[in-house]
């Protein structure tokens, strides 16, 4: 394991960055429609849902992504809102009743930024999320 | 979709996130890491991730995507921290589109700016639509 410092001295390549889990509910899925204003029924309309390929209602992808940037924000603070970049693919769906873990781990050193891989994961280990999320040095 | 050349120029909109909207993000979203460095810094800080949903959210209402689109993937970039009550404006551009297998893929990035015209976000969507 390298011990190049990336930000804070606690942060080496190879750490883990402490992860955020969250139990998912459709009373949640549905607060989070109110206060992103993304009303799209396969999140809300259990009805419309059920005719869909996912059989049920799902969580909003950005909700999930909401969790990696608590979980990056609690790890490197203002570094992660001022000139932090994700790039994630979203893989499969978060359903009310998930538990929905946010990983990450710091990969490498480019230049003056700081690399981990991100991840979200539900209580089957099964991969909901995955990218990279870079922080300013 | 067919309507939808690359290239397209979308409306620019605009938003703003009061405390009272920031409260309400993070107590969806339960953030607990926001509040503690917003208190710590004496900053009215906006999750970056809720100004990046204000902006899809925008953009997605008026590119009316039919039941059954899939967000694909997503790319942001964080340019400087955001306060409450800032006004954030945003343009969207179709940076690609394609079909594969019946569905299109359309790649959208945008740019969110504050008053000052100053960049505080960068993003790229990519959605499938049947």
């Amino acid at each position: 394991m390298s011990q190049e410092a990336i930000g804070k001295e606690r942060w080496v390549v190879g750490s883990e960055v402490p992860s955020v889990a969250r139990t998912l509910s459709q009373e949640k899925i549905d607060r989070y429609a109110r206060a992103s204003g993304d009303f799209n029924p396969i999140h809300v309309d259990a009805a419309f849902a059920a005719q869909t390929p996912f059989g049920g209602t799902i969580a909003h992808g950005m909700l999930l992504l909401a969790y990696l940037s608590e979980m990056l924000t609690a790890a490197f603070g203002q570094a992660w809102l001022s000139g932090g970049r994700l790039k994630v693919r979203f893989r499969g769906a978060a359903r009310p009743g998930d538990l929905v873990t946010a990983r990450g781990r710091v990969q490498r050193v480019e230049g003056q930024r700081g690399v981990c891989s991100v991840e979200c994961l539900n209580q089957q280990g099964e991969v909901l999320i995955a990218g990279q999320a870079e922080v300013k040095l | 979709m067919e309507a939808l050349e690359k290239g397209h120029q979308f409306s620019a909109t605009s938003f703003v996130l009061d405390e009272e909207a920031v409260a309400r993000y993070v107590e969806a979203v339960e953030d607990e890491a926001l509040p503690r460095l917003a208190q710590a810094e004496g900053k009215a800080w906006v999750p970056p991730m809720a100004v990046a949903a204000l902006a899809l959210r925008s953009l997605m209402e008026e590119m009316v995507l039919p039941a059954g689109s899939i967000h694909v993937s997503q790319e942001l970039e964080f340019v400087r921290a955001v306060e409450a009550g800032e006004r954030i404006t945003c343009r969207a551009w179709l940076s690609h589109r394609s079909q594969r297998s019946g569905w299109w893929v359309l790649t959208v990035e945008m740019e969110g700016a504050d008053e000052a015209g100053q960049p505080v976000l960068a993003g790229r969507s990519t959605v499938m639509v049947p």
